[in-house]
């Protein structure tokens, strides 16, 4: 059993798929989230895919206060990503709404209120090794034992 | 009664190749793309609300956060109009570096925008060429300013750092750098029979239609419409000698050319101030006063305007900004894709005319 | 077949098996100029409050009373790493990136005031922003809760039935009066100027 799970953890944690989701940003935190692609950050050498497919993803990136159109769909977003699954706060935004949060604003942070988040990357914009350091960081934990965890 | 329209095919709102969401719903037949309709609104933020009673110093960063691909050119068309409303001058050497800064943050956009292309066509190693190539570009942009991406660089009657010596030597090296590697870039795109295959002569917009809808920035100037390029008016740029890069096809290889071919003349127009670059201070001083303009700056998707109404102590009454990128959402989905082939071509033909929906919707 | 053989042959090096296998990318590193959150140098910060009210981000700075003194506290996800702060603060406290050299061998600062302006329709007299004001309670401990007050040295007082703004430049610019005006009468201007030169010394 445990050796199977040992291997289950080896192989996912240098499987992870993320797709990311955008509910209201600056765009600021989307390219420094695409810039982690770049050869010079290379976030596939650690087996991590940027597909953004909620469907077959594990990691969901949130960036952006919510703007009232994703107040609903950010919740069937999440519900379309198949167990074990994390959604991790990129930005500001998703944490305290960052310049947005204000008399006359149309969002609505954070985005706790809305989906679990486990983990926060705050910044404006983060730099993109902070943000590989977090889904590193906070993938393997997730993953490590799930089967096992499981009631 | 003979059926027209097969299937609606809805595009997004979270799709692989749009890096924000927007939706668009394609009407087909068979592979044929009929219509095309943009439903936006997912971003609506409300930043001209916020922005609304509040002092330069806070509306700076807001509108910085209007785009975050395009940061600079939000910052320094809201300080240009503050300081025509204020009657504020800028030292020379400031002018300067706004230039500079501006032209480092438009070769990042630029990249970008044609990253997402060969992207969206699926030509990833050149997508990834230009994605390390954009980081370089990031690179002197952070060595001046402090940060990659929202560096709130200008302030009224100035801007905040100045450019060392050292900056300045290392910044020309990297430049050397990207234009190599640009080349590099802009010859494989050239010459790509593939690429060629997925982009001439798809999303074709003509001279009237461009004209008709309001394109502006690249996607305008791929189309043959002159006098589009606002940097034309700037004073400092026509200091510069600058000149409008203009392309006939319309097509989406003109549009990804176009932007090439900035960012060529980019360099050029940095290395220019690196040489010319005045001695002097870098801050002028100088402090908001009740009034009204309206200004206008190429961003670089377009003409953007900043809209203002302040009162005595500098504060924000009223705003209005019309970004460039609504135009040509619209003029993509009724010109470029209505006559698309394939249901495949629809995503890049509306990345190629480098949609912002963040600053669209603000 | 020659190539096959080639091929195999090529991929079997251990060099490269072992550049496949473990090859990563040079760690990176920050750069130093960088405009990372701000942290807090040697100096001793005299709770002038310049930096809370340059901060353009809600939320992300807030100065407090500690054991022995006072002390800029940032916070991370509030905070947008804008460096203003570094910029505005008269005493040094604040670093971040290389802006504090920066500005020191530039002579650049901000040098900010703060207009007061009452809309007589709204106020209703009740003496709240006089009373909540902690420079007029520092001026006048005694002052009333109505806002009247004896001293000559305060902000602002309630004077024959209306508020009277006796010292605008005593203002640090914290609008706690605005935010206590339950019919926000009272508003705030902060005005800031980017200076550079020898009087950006003062
Ligand atoms: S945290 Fe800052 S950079 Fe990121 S999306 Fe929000 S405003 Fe933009
Ligand atoms: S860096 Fe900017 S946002 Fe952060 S505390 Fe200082 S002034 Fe506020
Ligand atoms: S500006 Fe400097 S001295 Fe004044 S309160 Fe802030 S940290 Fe302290
Ligand atoms: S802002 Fe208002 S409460 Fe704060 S010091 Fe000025 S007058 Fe007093």
């Amino acid at each position: 059993m445990s050796i199977l799970q040992d291997i289950k953890n080896a192989v996912r944690s240098r499987s992870i798929h993320v797709s990311y989701v955008d509910v209201g940003s600056c765009n600021g935190c989307d390219i420094e989230v695409l810039a982690c692609l770049a050869p010079r950050y290379d976030i596939e050498q650690y087996g991590i895919y940027v597909h953004n497919n909620p469907r077959e993803a594990d990691v969901l990136l949130v960036i952006g206060s919510v703007t009232p159109q994703w107040v609903d769909k950010l919740r069937d977003i999440w519900e379309k990503i198949p167990e074990p699954k994390v959604a991790v706060a990129i930005g500001n935004c998703p944490i305290s709404g960052c310049v947005y949060a204000r008399r006359g604003t149309l969002t609505t942070p954070p985005v706790e209120n809305y989906i679990p988040i486990a983990a926060q990357v705050p910044g404006c914009p983060p730099r993109p090794t902070e943000i590989l350091n977090a889904i590193l960081s906070v993938a393997p934990l997730i993953y490590k034992d799930y089967e096992e965890k499981q009631p | 009664m003979k059926k027209t329209v097969d299937v609606s095919i809805p595009l997004g709102p979270v799709h692989p190749c749009w890096k924000e969401p927007v939706r668009l719903k394609c009407e087909t037949a068979g592979e044929r793309v009929l219509r095309t309709e943009v439903e936006l609104g997912y971003m609506k933020k409300g930043i001209e609300r916020i922005m609304r009673g509040r002092p330069w110093q806070e509306v700076m960063f807001l509108a910085e956060r209007v785009c975050g691909i395009c940061s600079v050119i939000h910052n320094m068309v809201f300080i240009e109009t503050m300081e025509e409303i204020s009657d504020i001058a800028v030292p020379p050497r400031a002018a300067y570096l706004r230039v500079i800064v501006n032209e480092l943050d438009r070769m990042a956009s630029h990249i970008l925008a044609n990253f997402s292309y060969c992207y969206t066509i699926e030509h990833e190693t050149l997508a990834m060429y230009l994605l390390n190539t954009r980081e370089t570009v990031l690179d002197n942009l952070e060595r001046i300013t402090g940060s990659r991406i929202n560096t709130a660089y200008m302030i009224p009657g100035g801007v905040r750092f100045d450019l060392l010596p050292e900056d300045a030597a290392a910044m020309l090296a990297d430049l050397v750098k990207v234009e190599d590697e640009i080349r590099r870039h802009t010859r494989i795109f050239e010459t790509g029979p593939l690429i060629a295959l997925r982009s001439k002569g798809i999303g074709v917009m003509s001279r009237e239609e461009a004209i008709r809808a309001h394109t502006v920035g690249p996607t305008a100037r791929a189309s043959g419409v002159e006098e589009s390029d606002l940097r034309l008016r700037h004073p400092t740029y026509r200091a510069l000698g600058f000149e409008q890069i203009t392309r006939t096809e319309g097509d989406n290889f003109a549009r990804i050319m176009v932007r090439f071919q900035e960012v060529f003349q980019s360099i050029d127009l940095i290395r220019k101030c690196v040489e010319r670059l005045p001695e002097g201070p870098i801050r002028g001083g100088g402090l908001c006063k009740a009034g009204e303009a309206s200004y206008s700056g190429e961003a670089p998707r377009g003409e953007l305007t900043y809209s203002i109404k302040t009162d005595e102590y500098g504060r924000v009454l009223d705003i209005a900004i019309r970004t460039p990128s609504i135009m040509n959402i619209e003029a993509c989905a009724h010109s470029m894709i209505r006559d698309v082939t394939s249901i495949a071509d629809v995503t890049s033909t509306f990345i190629s005319s480098d949609p912002c929906i963040a600053c669209n919707e603000r | 077949m020659r190539s096959i053989v080639y091929y195999v042959r090529e991929f079997l090096r251990p060099e490269w098996l072992k550049k496949f296998f473990f090859a990563k990318t040079a760690p990176l590193v920050t750069p130093s100029y960088f405009k990372d959150y701000p942290s807090r140098t040697e100096k001793e910060c005299t709770a002038c409050l310049s930096c809370m009210m340059i901060c353009p981000a809600p939320g992300a700075i807030a100065v407090l009373r500690k054991k022995d003194g006072w002390e800029p506290e940032v916070y991370p996800g509030h905070c947008i790493r804008c460096g203003l702060c570094v910029e505005a603060c008269p005493e040094g406290v604040l670093a971040s990136g290389r802006i504090l050299d920066v500005t020191r061998r530039d002579k650049t600062a901000f040098s900010s005031w703060y207009r007061l302006q009452v809309d007589d329709t709204l106020c209703m007299r009740c003496g709240n922003c006089c009373v909540s004001c902690p420079v007029n309670r520092q001026v006048d401990p005694q002052l009333a809760g109505t806002g009247t007050s004896a001293s000559d040295e305060v902000i602002m007082r309630i004077e024959g039935g209306r508020v009277t703004i006796l010292h605008e430049e005593k203002c640090t610019g914290c609008k706690t009066c605005e935010n206590n005006c339950p019919n926000r009468a009272i508003r705030v201007a902060r005005m800031v100027e980017g200076v550079q030169g020898e009087e950006a010394e003062a």
